[in-house]
């Protein structure tokens, strides 16, 4: 074996023997073409840099884009994603792939910004969207997206909604107002951590009162902006007959702030200025993560639709004609090129083909189309040209029923009630009860409304949810540092409380419990050293995926392959690829065809002469049976859902091991699936890896992507696993209900000490000390306990 | 002593809140709008980013003046 060597471009690693060498710097490897060409493209403009800013990270290999650039020309296009800016600027939004770290943003923004006719170009690095302002009067746009593919990355369109208008706006209302709490209460607390470890002991009165002046003037543009919104929240809680946990935030603050200010007047008692920002932050921290979530759905779903194809070409009488979408019919003939995608379901008439259903069924190896067979909207040409008749038209398709459908998930994601929430409700109302109680109680009692008030109040304070806010948060912090550590990307810290208490797991196969590429099963006859290089070279000639594993088992079992220039390499639409090499006519493929093989066969000849059969299959993982006994210990469902036929998942699921398999299952069935388990009750988690199971992944409580699936999967999911191994999932799991067991405890602390000091504060003996204690000692056993999560790995 | 204290809390707090309110105008601007962008910045920007930067402002000036006048001849 050949050492391991990074390629110059893309520093992913490979074997030095397959690398590409160049002829005067042997020290350069290409691990492809697109690579080559890329480094030396930003060589030439000088660009080198990119390479310092890139660091370690790894790319993607350079994308290779088979469709024409033109339709970015044409007027339908121009109608739909193009608007003039108020100089007269041509400007378009875009979502840019390939984009991995900020060394790619420069150089796209780089590469643009020095290209003439670009007035403005700007990509967002957290969801990759750019806006490119133009003069068309010296660049087409087809020619900005040429450069940007030039470089190795690709540009889709997409139209900004309202809904993403809406998201931002709300993103940087939150953000605004949340910097402020941040700032006020980092004040606040540099004053507050002198007085409450007694520097302040014995202090003037008069210069205490500018110290609480200092506190005063920072907390009220907490309390009033960036506090409105719980004032907002309890206002339409209490229209709906609702007493929630807005409304106890800010009760708790408003009153500890009236207190506060009672105190710095001249009353008797120390001011919280601290508690009114302190919880108002903690709380708006919170509720800042839930409105990034928003805006990420938001981008998700922009990403999906722009995936969409633009327009179909249709045949008319008199030729060719290019239209939108919608203009398409049933009975319409569209012809779909190769790399092209389908727009509508319809009837193959004419040609053969074979496409990429990849994003409907989940299968990885292209399906062959003859006349007769159906095409479903979505999938992708990846052959010759092929002539289909619309059976449906746009909105009726396959990809728009989809995409709706996932719109509709997407929007409509139950929201999780944590512990805490569920708490709230009832926590608020029982201290509203205790105080009013102690007020009344302490004014029959006393007779002074003063007194009885300040008593009253006091008992709020001392039950403000400061533990109580801190008991969810703080150990979910820990339990999300120590998944990504091993790993595993949780998107938001409430998935760890639902994960927590599953009762079942629904798999995807392909790519899933097994692991999505075929790999050769059987030891073919041996052959000679030629024969071995002349199979090498052929099979590094195409890009299908039998031939990719078949290459990949030869450069495994061999050493020392040599690449030979085969000669009019040929390709046999439905069988294979043929070439010739000196006298031989070399050929690898299948040699008949027969669409029922329940396996896949790659036979290599020469000059027609069988020399060897390959047998491949998609491999199940090595850690599939394990993370199935798992689940089984712990009492969770185990489900197999598979869009292939029954033979194939009942043998995987008779070998794993699951409680329950569905077979041939389109997308939107697994979607139904998964609801109907959640209408019976049960908590589904949801784990997939192709565009196919985007749909069923929205619909779940949980929604698991494997690390190297679908650009979409990925996105829709809530927990990634990065190292793409399936026992990541028990791990999360385990992780998951141990950081809630601690959320249990610490909650049970926060309640403890409310029972400890509230019957005190409602006793009247509220002083200073015990208000400390409460709320300081609280909110330190809450943090402390949290700290043992990982104590145990 | 009281005074020289009401002083420094009056010059602290016009201070901080002129940072602050430098922050705002930043956020309103949209400068912080994309959260990793804004941090890679800190940590990559050079010399060579800065002359590029006033190389695009002289671009677009000449570009949008061109159009200007473009748009006014037709």
């Amino acid at each position: 074996m050949s050492k391991i060597v990074p390629c110059a471009h893309c520093h992913l690693e490979f074997e030095e023997s397959i690398m590409i060498k160049e002829a005067d710097n042997t020290e350069l490897n290409f691990c492809c073409n697109g690579c080559q060409g890329v480094y030396h493209l930003l060589k030439d403009d000088g660009l080198d840099s990119f390479y310092d800013k890139l660091g370690n990270n790894k790319l993607s290999k350079p994308l290779a884009v088979g469709n024409d650039s033109s339709n970015f020309d044409m007027d339908s296009f121009n109608t739909r994603y193009i608007k003039k800016t108020e100089e007269g600027f041509s400007r378009v939004d875009l979502i840019i792939e390939g984009i991995h770290c900020a060394a790619c943003i420069w150089l796209n923004e780089k590469v643009l910004n020095e290209t003439p006719g670009i007035v403005d170009i700007n990509i967002n690095f957290t969801n990759n969207k750019a806006k490119i302002v133009w003069d068309e009067d010296i660049i087409k746009l087809s020619q900005i997206i040429d450069k940007i593919r030039s470089i190795g990355y690709n540009a889709y369109p997409y139209n900004k909604t309202d809904s993403e208008i809406k998201a931002t706006k709300n993103k940087k209302d939150f953000f605004l107002r949340m910097s402020i709490a941040i700032f006020a209460s980092m004040n606040i607390m540099m004053i507050d951590v002198a007085k409450y470890t007694g520097y302040f002991t014995g202090i003037d009165s008069e210069m205490l009162r500018i110290i609480h002046m200092a506190e005063f003037i920072f907390a009220s543009p907490v309390l009033f902006y960036s506090g409105w919104i719980f004032f907002r929240g309890a206002y339409f809680g209490l229209k709906n007959s609702i007493i929630n946990m807005d409304f106890l935030v800010s009760a708790g603050a408003t009153l500890t702030y009236i207190y506060s200010i009672y105190v710095l007047f001249g009353g008797a008692g120390d001011s919280y200025f601290d508690s009114v920002a302190m919880i108002i932050t903690f709380v708006l921290v919170g509720k800042y993560l839930e409105v990034l979530g928003k805006k990420s759905a938001v981008d998700t779903m922009d990403k999906i639709k722009s995936q969409i194809p633009l327009e179909a070409t249709i045949i008319v009488e008199d030729g060719k004609k290019v239209v939108s979408l919608d203009e398409i019919s049933i009975d319409d003939i569209i012809e779909v090129k190769m790399g092209e995608k389908a727009s509508v379901d319809g009837v193959v008439v004419s040609g053969y083909s074979s496409f990429d259903e990849s994003s409907i069924s989940g299968e990885s190896l292209p399906v062959e189309k003859e006349v007769g067979d159906i095409i479903l909207s979505g999938t992708i040409n990846t052959e010759s040209v092929i002539r289909y008749k619309a059976t449906k038209n746009y909105a009726n398709s396959t990809l728009n029923h989809i995409v709706e459908l996932l719109e509709d998930s997407l929007n409509s994601k139950p929201k999780i009630e944590d512990t805490t929430q569920s708490m709230s409700k009832y926590f608020s109302i029982m201290i509203l009860s205790l105080a009013i109680g102690t007020f009344t109680g302490w004014f029959f009692y006393d007779g002074s409304f003063e007194n009885s008030l300040i008593i009253g109040i006091s008992v709020i304070i001392i039950a403000c949810p400061c533990a109580l806010a801190l008991a969810t948060p703080i150990a979910s912090l820990i339990g999300i540092s120590w998944l990504t550590k091993e790993g595993l990307l949780f998107k938001e810290a409430k998935f760890i409380e639902t994960f927590a208490n599953i009762d079942a797991v629904v798999f995807d196969k392909t790519g899933t419990l097994t692991t999505g590429k075929l790999s050769v099963k059987n030891k073919p006859l041996s052959l000679s050293k030629e024969e071995l290089n002349l199979l090498y070279s052929l099979t590094d000639s195409s890009t299908h995926p039998v031939s990719f594993a078949v290459k990949q088992y030869l450069e495994k079992s061999y050493s020392n392959l040599k690449h030979l220039e085969l000669e009019n390499i040929e390709q046999i639409p439905a069988f294979g690829l043929q070439a010739t090499y000196k006298d031989y006519i070399v050929y690898g493929g299948r040699l008949e065809n027969n669409k029922e093989y329940k396996t896949t066969i790659y036979h290599f000849t020469i000059n027609n002469k069988l020399l060897a059969t390959f047998e491949l299959e998609d491999k199940l993982r090595d850690d599939a049976k394990e993370t199935i006994e798992y689940f089984k210990k712990q009492n969770i469902k185990t489900i197999l859902c598979s869009g292939d036929n029954e033979t194939t998942v009942s043998t995987i699921a008779k070998k794993i091991g699951v409680d329950h398999f569905n077979s041939q299952m389109t997308p939107v069935n697994k979607a139904d699936y998964i609801k109907s388990l959640r209408d019976s009750g049960q908590k589904v988690v949801m784990v997939g890896d192709g565009v196919n199971d985007s749909l069923a992944l929205s619909r779940a409580d949980i929604s698991i992507a494997m690390g190297n699936g679908a650009d979409i999967a990925i996105a829709i999911s809530d927990i990634v696993i990065l190292n793409d191994q399936l026992l990541g999932i028990t791990k999360s799991h385990y992780i998951s209900k141990r950081t809630f067991r601690f959320i249990k405890q610490n909650l049970m602390i926060s309640l403890i000490y409310n029972i400890v000091t509230i019957p005190i504060a409602m006793a009247g003996f509220i002083i200073p000390l015990v208000a400390a204690l409460s709320m300081s000692l609280s909110s330190l056993l809450v943090v402390g306990n949290s700290l043992r999560i990982n104590n145990k790995k | 002593m009281n005074s020289i204290l009401w002083i420094e809390l009056v010059v602290g707090i016009i201070v901080s809140f002129t940072l602050l309110g430098i922050f705002i105008w930043g956020a309103k601007q949209g400068q912080f709008d994309d959260s990793k962008k804004m941090m890679n910045g800190l940590l990559n920007d050079s010399t060579e980013d800065l002359q590029a930067a006033f190389k695009k402002d002289e671009k677009v000036k000449e570009l949008k003046a061109n159009k200007k006048e473009k748009l006014k001849n037709s």
